[in-house]
């Protein structure tokens, strides 16, 4: 079975126009090592310089905590465990969410899910818990419990014309599989630590994206319907990907392709 | 359990293939445009050395990846053995695309206060191609250095 | 047009008199080659890069880059300062259609 997967990922490279898919034409170590140094200086780092300073205008890591209902030295361990259940919510939410709420509380007007404000802010409070493990819980209550459950149904969903499921690409058998050149990553594995290295500056796109936009960007390249931001299943499907990567450390902003 | 895997890499192969026409045409439209600054390594490589000859040194490193994924970002750096002092130093290093539609990517004049001749920064590349650097010495000579860039596509996305 | 952003970093974070560091500028730019098409309206959108960096150690000037649009979008760009003591490090970023941000960093060395 494995020899026949690794058959018609090669196929699937024949049809994109490109054969000799040896190991030529994959990066070297070094290669890697360069890219992987780039992290030092991530354009991101912009971005998170101006969340931090949204976010200390707009809400402040007191008021912040307070509506979590957390103490403020507990912020950062607290934030590793998004997507949560947020008693104040009512039901499990992202990070991203939280900061809508928080505006919300303070009688401010609340900014979409991709706007700026909540994007930069996002990635700021996400990395006040760098170096900290993703400690998310998918057994800690019921609503993680279902969530996680409709997140691995929304994981292996086919949908669209073509059929295809996010676990087409991505269940743990294929992994190393190429999609035109580019191996397919593991999004359990330590050195992608896939959940704890987004928002993320795209190297294609020249912008920080967030977790939830990249798995939009992905649906809509595999010519799926793009699941809605702050969706129930959206949210899901964070919390399946996060649980993934679950015990990595947490490094914001990460650089990629 | 053979069908199931064989349908995810086809669905896979449907995914890319789906992807590709608007790659392709992306890429000859861009073939038909000439940016405002165009100009060739040769023309380039002269207007630098203004036609001393240019001499391949192994004081001149640069690194680049032997493999970019991505075209938009590459990570260049240079670095050129020298003392710098005020007696003898790097007085610019100049680094080209060769192969790109305007070559220059950047011209870097550095003084004895850098300490050493170092320079880093990410180009954009068009397509595999050379990446050349030039470092003009304090004693009117002129060293290069260079590496090959192949860049390949990436996946979905 | 917004402000340029930007962002000096200096490695390693902690050093003293005669140690060389890196410094790495970075600036939101958009870097465009004047060579791409709008998607929408097919017009080619106009060139706009930095095209001139200058670095200045306490007002001297320390390395003078003359950039081009071969530079990836939101550059990085890194060179090298032996330190020789306190002071100020002034970076002045231009682009072609004369946009100019300033930006400085305070070079503390321990000891």
């Amino acid at each position: 079975m494995r020899n026949f997967s690794i058959c018609a990922a090669l196929l699937s490279i024949s049809l994109c126009g490109l054969l000799n898919a040896d190991e030529q034409l994959s990066m070297s170590d070094s290669d890697k090592a360069m890219y992987a140094e780039m992290v030092e200086n991530n354009p991101a780092a912009m971005d998170i310089a101006d969340g931090e300073e949204t976010f200390n205008r707009l809400i402040g890591e007191e008021a912040y905590a307070k509506m979590l209902g957390v103490k403020a030295k507990d912020l950062p361990k607290y934030i590793a465990g998004f997507p949560r259940f947020v008693k104040p919510a009512g039901k499990v939410v992202t990070l991203a969410q939280t900061l809508q709420m928080a505006m919300a509380d303070r009688g401010q007007n609340v900014p979409k899910l991709e706007s700026k404000e909540i994007v930069t802010m996002s990635a700021y409070v996400k990395s006040l818990a760098n170096d900290q493990k993703t400690n998310i819980d998918v057994k800690a209550n019921k609503q993680m419990k279902e969530m996680m459950a409709l997140g691995q149904a929304v994981f292996e969903e086919r949908r669209g014309g073509r059929g295809l499921s996010c676990n087409s690409c991505h269940s743990p058998d294929i992994v190393g599989s190429r999609l035109r050149m580019q191996p397919l990553p593991d999004l359990g594995a330590k050195e992608t630590a896939a959940a704890g290295t987004w928002p993320a500056y795209r190297m294609t796109q020249s912008a920080m994206v967030t977790l939830d936009k990249r798995m939009q960007q992905c649906m809509k390249n595999a010519l799926l319907a793009e699941i809605p931001l702050g969706s129930k299943e959206m949210v899901a499907l964070e919390v399946y990907v996060t649980n993934k990567t679950k015990g990595n450390a947490i490094q914001i902003p990460g650089l990629k392709r | 359990m053979e069908r199931r895997s064989f349908l995810k890499g086809f669905g896979t192969a449907a995914a890319c293939a789906a992807l590709l026409p608007r790659m392709a045409s992306a890429a000859d439209e861009a073939k038909k445009v000439v940016g405002p600054n165009e100009m060739s390594i040769e023309t380039a490589i002269a207007a630098i050395t203004g036609g001393k000859p240019l001499t391949p040194s192994s004081k001149v490193s640069l690194s680049a990846p032997e493999i970019a994924e991505n075209g938009a970002v590459v990570p260049v750096k240079v670095t050129v053995e020298s003392p710098m002092t005020e007696k003898s130093y790097v007085k610019a290093i100049h680094v080209f695309a060769t192969k790109n539609n305007n070559v220059r990517c950047a011209n870097v004049y550095l003084t004895p206060a850098n300490g050493e001749a170092s320079f880093g920064t990410r180009i954009k590349l068009g397509g595999t191609q050379d990446v050349l650097a030039i470092a003009e010495m304090s004693d009117g000579t002129f060293l290069s250095g260079k590496q090959n860039v192949k860049v390949t596509i990436g996946g979905c996305g | 047009m917004a402000e340029m952003k930007t962002l000096i970093k200096i490695k390693p974070k902690t050093y003293a008199v005669g140690e060389i560091v890196k410094i790495d500028f970075m600036a939101m730019h958009p870097m465009e080659s004047g060579m791409r098409k709008d998607k929408d309206t097919g017009a080619i959108i106009p060139a706009h890069y930095i095209n001139e960096v200058n670095f200045l150690f306490n007002d001297k000037l320390l390395t003078k880059m003359i950039t081009w649009e071969s530079l990836s979008v939101n550059p990085v760009l890194t060179i090298s300062l032996k330190v020789s003591g306190a002071g100020t490090l002034k970076v002045l970023a231009k682009d072609n259609k004369g946009q100019s941000v300033e930006s400085t960093v305070a070079i503390t060395p321990k000891g």
